[in-house]
């Protein structure tokens, strides 16, 4: 590179592990990262330190025993994770859930993506420097957490959504205890919004920074908020409503930069169609049963099925093969964020190590989503 | 009044031990070489107790803007916690990397930490008692500066010979930011010196004498520079939105990465030390001191040297208040904002002062 | 020049309005508690669905203790395997002698209380399950049946 010699005088290139112990890998990844000064010139990923075999536990644990597992890899959407293993186990059975399962289904999805999100915000926060958004974030995120335990009886860790149903109904107190939320967070919202989105400093930090093309993006099958990000309107809320998401009325956020800002903003109004998509799904809540008739051993007949479902990160796909035992012959999952990681080499290359910071945060990978 | 009983207090004390240096037959010169270093020490305790007190108060600050309560737990509302830190990273095993160049990784926090404090030699803490200063330099404000752009080499040696890639990526980064806003600092000083017509900082606390009306903060042909100290002193504190040598999500913690224990403790107090030379300094430029607000009045009854503190102690509380609310700069813009924002902002500001020096309005002129 | 001016105007703008941000929520009531040393630290129960450690229930019926019959359908639903039960005697007699949950492996998945036709087996409200060695985490029969003492109803959501 002609930066390398200024006046005769060669500067060798840095090469520097970002990870597996960093700040700001987001969980345990590591980056070999080529430095030269403070420009990256290359950047190549190493993953697999969180690999846990899910897929391969699968393969041991009856349909109903897995459940609890899906809410491990992409711990911050546990919920959105079991429902996509449970439309997935549904479909090879060929059971319909009942309606009221299917939207307390999609409230708690959507209350999850605003949980995930606000974990984003925060950590990227983190990582461009403002600290106070992080506990900020986490605050109102501790309001969503109680709702889910008021629900579930688990704070991260849910398992409850069951084959052709849900472990239990909505608790007493909960219509009301998420009105309070919805009336409660936009004001909320907003002031994070002052204090990070519309800061000079952090849009300075990310206008223009880790830059994705619309082609680039489709042809390395980067989805989600990032896809988003590049003004394509993918979501498969709307494409492929499953659930209750044909129930509701709701935008699809888009931003043509492509940039850490436009994927940053995609998400904050994001929060704020999902708190739409909650108000309707309350305001038409049906009574009735939440179980579906479900057959005691659950024996699939051979075949296979593939499900996904519009994750925070983008699109969660769940494959099955049943040989028709009581267990997955094969399972595997789609995770987002591996698909959406393959593509930070194009993203950084050219920027500074700020900047390298600055784009993995955008894409928001969590680690065992990436390893499984 | 407050002043005189404490000067007063304070030279029958330096009659008594002169009294009693003459008894025991020991030259007047031994005497005022003790004084010195008793007036040393003393201002090297009080040093480390603002430093420990500054350190207490960035935790619960930053604890109360992110609705936290800070530390509680150790003494009443945490107030003991600082002092166990220290303690108890005196007590910690102090890690050399095995191929760190061993020479180096020691002097540097060491270096760093001697010329934080080194600076509080010249700082006027009162009027004219034994406690006014160490030593009287008609250039304090050049020496404070000269020594706070020592302590980068501290820092460089530090993240050299730790070889470590981050801390080396950090240590370059410290000298460039520390270089850019040096000069930005200096040209927010100049304006302050021309206006008081002297480097001296008892000089410069002089010429904001007589009347709240006087400090430098009310004269509004300073405000360019101070807009300008205030901006170019966080940089060279090196704290959020300028902290892009430790800059902790980038660089795991910059220059210092491979410390631990004590040498860790220097950079950490040296740091701190340095952030309060800076506020003290900022209210010698600006706050007019060690003058209350309102001289003449009951305000004199408290001694000059606690209003220079809770001067300097509020300025620190600002930059708490800014480090947790701002995202960090990225090392182009933050030079870009030194060279193309504060430097012309500096000539600006040096117009702005001479003009008014010119016109008589300013005090001391040149 | 005026984009210039107007750049720098609302930049400065941006940064009060979150300095406000933060001066605001200094003086919001504090949302972190303390925890063991706070009165509403120590007094803090977890809701009716709260999955923490475990108990076995005592049975109504005057000839047994246990409602458990050791009928292994906690064992069977658990993922991970961490429930090991040895039970004795035949129909109706039947009852467990021995009882171990392994809380160091136990996911908190609430599968084996769901399992249980005789509302046997219960998580309660327990949250301090730390212990400082592997063998503390084994909970016997006898910790099983004391963690239930008084209580009758299995864990749920309500």
């Amino acid at each position: 590179m002609s930066e390398t010699t200024v006046a005769g005088l060669t500067t060798e290139e840095m090469i520097v592990n970002v990870g597996p112990q960093h700040p700001s890998t987001h969980g345990v990844l590591r980056f070999v990262v080529t430095l030269d000064g403070e420009r990256v010139n290359e950047c190549v990923s190493h993953i697999g330190y969180l690999h846990s075999s899910l897929e391969k536990i699968a393969e041991t644990l009856r349909y109903e025993q897995y459940i609890t597992n899906t809410d491990r890899f992409d711990y911050l959407n546990g919920l959105g994770n079991e429902l996509c293993y449970v439309q997935a186990v549904e479909k090879l059975l060929g059971i319909e859930p009942p309606l009221r399962t299917r939207f307390i289904r999609t409230v708690m999805a959507e209350l999850k993506r605003i949980s995930s999100h606000l974990v984003y915000l925060g950590c990227y926060g983190n990582d461009i420097g403002a600290v106070t958004i992080f506990l900020h974030a986490f605050r109102e995120r501790e309001l969503l957490m109680d709702i889910f335990e008021a629900v579930t009886g688990g704070r991260l860790l849910y398992n409850y959504l069951r084959i052709g149903g849900l472990r239990n109904d909505l608790p007493t107190g909960f219509g009301d205890q998420v009105h309070r939320f919805l009336d409660h967070f936009p004001r909320r919202l907003t002031e994070m919004t002052d204090l990070l989105t519309e800061n000079r400093i952090f849009i300075g930090r990310t206008r223009g920074v880790g830059m994705l093309t619309a082609e680039q993006a489709l042809s390395y099958g980067v989805t989600g908020p990032s896809l988003r990000g590049c003004g394509v309107p993918y979501d498969l809320r709307k494409l492929r409503p499953y659930a209750a998401y044909d129930q509701v009325e709701f935008d699809i956020p888009t931003f043509p930069e492509g940039d850490c800002l436009s994927r940053h903003l995609v998400r904050m109004e994001e929060m704020r169609q999902s708190l739409r998509i909650v108000r309707q799904l309350l305001d038409k809540m049906p009574d009735g049963e939440i179980q579906a008739e479900v057959p005691r051993r659950l024996r699939p007949e051979a075949g296979e099925v593939y499900e996904r479902v519009e994750s925070p990160r983008g699109e969660l796909g769940c494959y099955l093969v049943s040989d028709g035992s009581d267990k997955p012959y094969r399972m595997h999952w789609r995770g987002p964020s591996f698909y959406n990681l393959q593509v930070l080499p194009e993203m950084v290359r050219g920027g500074l190590v700020a900047d390298f910071i600055a784009t993995l945060g955008s894409l928001d990978p969590v680690a065992p989503d990436i390893d499984r | 009044m407050a002043n005189t009983v404490v000067k007063t207090i304070l030279d029958v004390i330096r009659v008594w031990a002169e009294n009693l240096a003459r008894h025991w037959g020991i030259p007047p010169v031994f005497v005022s070489i003790l004084a010195w270093i008793a007036a040393f020490v003393f201002v090297i305790v009080l040093v480390l107790l603002m430093v420990l007190l500054a350190v207490y108060l960035e935790r619960k600050v930053s604890g109360y803007i992110q609705s936290r309560l800070g530390p509680m737990r150790v003494g009443p509302i945490g107030l003991f916690q600082t002092p166990m830190d220290a303690l108890k990273i005196l007590t910690k095993e102090d890690i050399v990397p095995r191929d760190a160049d061993k020479i180096m990784h020691t002097i540097g926090p060491v270096f760093f930490f001697v010329v934080a404090v080194a600076g509080y030699v010249v700082i006027p803490w009162d009027r004219g008692a034994i406690a006014a200063r160490v030593v009287d330099l008609n250039i304090g404000v050049l020496l404070v500066m000269a020594l706070s752009s020592l302590g980068l080499l501290g820092i460089m040696v530090g993240g050299w010979g730790s070889n470590n890639k981050w801390s080396l990526l950090g240590a370059m980064r410290a000298v460039a930011q520390m270089i850019s806003y040096e000069v930005a600092l200096l040209l927010a000083i100049v304006c302050v010196v021309m206006q008081a017509g002297s480097l001296s900082l008892a000089a410069i606390t002089a010429d904001q004498g007589g009347s709240l009306l006087q400090w430098n903060i009310l004269r509004w042909w300073m405000w360019p520079a101070l807009l300008l100290y205030v901006i170019a002193s966080a940089a060279e504190s090196k704290r959020i939105p300028f902290d892009i040598p430790e800059a902790e999500s980038e660089l795991v913690s910059g220059y210092h990465t491979e410390y631990s224990g004590m040498k860790f403790g220097f950079f950490f107090l040296g740091e701190y030390a340095h952030l309060f030379v800076i506020a003290l300094i900022g209210t010698i430029l600006f706050l007019g001191g060690w003058q209350s607000p309102l001289p003449g009045s009951i305000a004199d009854f408290v001694p000059g040297f606690i209003w220079l503190m809770a001067k300097a102690l509020a300025i620190i509380i600002i930059t708490m208040w800014v480090r947790w609310t701002l995202p960090r700069l990225r090392v182009d813009q933050l030079m870009q904002f030194a060279w193309k924002g504060l430097v012309p902002l500096g000539f600006v500001a040096i117009l702005v002062t001479g003009l008014a020096v010119a016109l008589g309005l300013g005090g001391g002129g040149i | 020049m005026w984009g210039y001016v107007r750049d720098i105007w609302q930049g400065a703008k941006s940064i009060v309005v979150g300095h406000i941000v933060t001066f605001r929520n200094f003086w919001r009531p504090k949302i972190t508690d303390r925890y063991p040393h706070s009165d509403a630290g120590k007094n803090w129960r977890p809701g009716p669905g709260y999955r923490g450690g475990f108990a076995l229930l005592k049975s109504d019926e005057e000839d047994r203790e246990l409602r458990c019959t050791a009928c292994m359908s906690c064992a069977r639903a658990c993922p991970v395997g961490c429930i090991h039960i040895e039970g004795e005697g035949k129909g109706k007699e039947r009852h467990p002698v021995s009882f171990y949950i392994d809380m160091g492996l136990c996911v908190y998945c609430h599968q084996c209380v769901e399992a249980c036709p005789k509302d046997a087996l219960t998580m309660t409200d327990e949250y301090e399950i730390s212990g400082t060695s592997r063998a503390v985490l084994v909970r016997n029969l006898e910790e099983l049946v004391a963690a239930g003492e008084g209580r009758t109803e299995v864990s749920r959501v309500v």
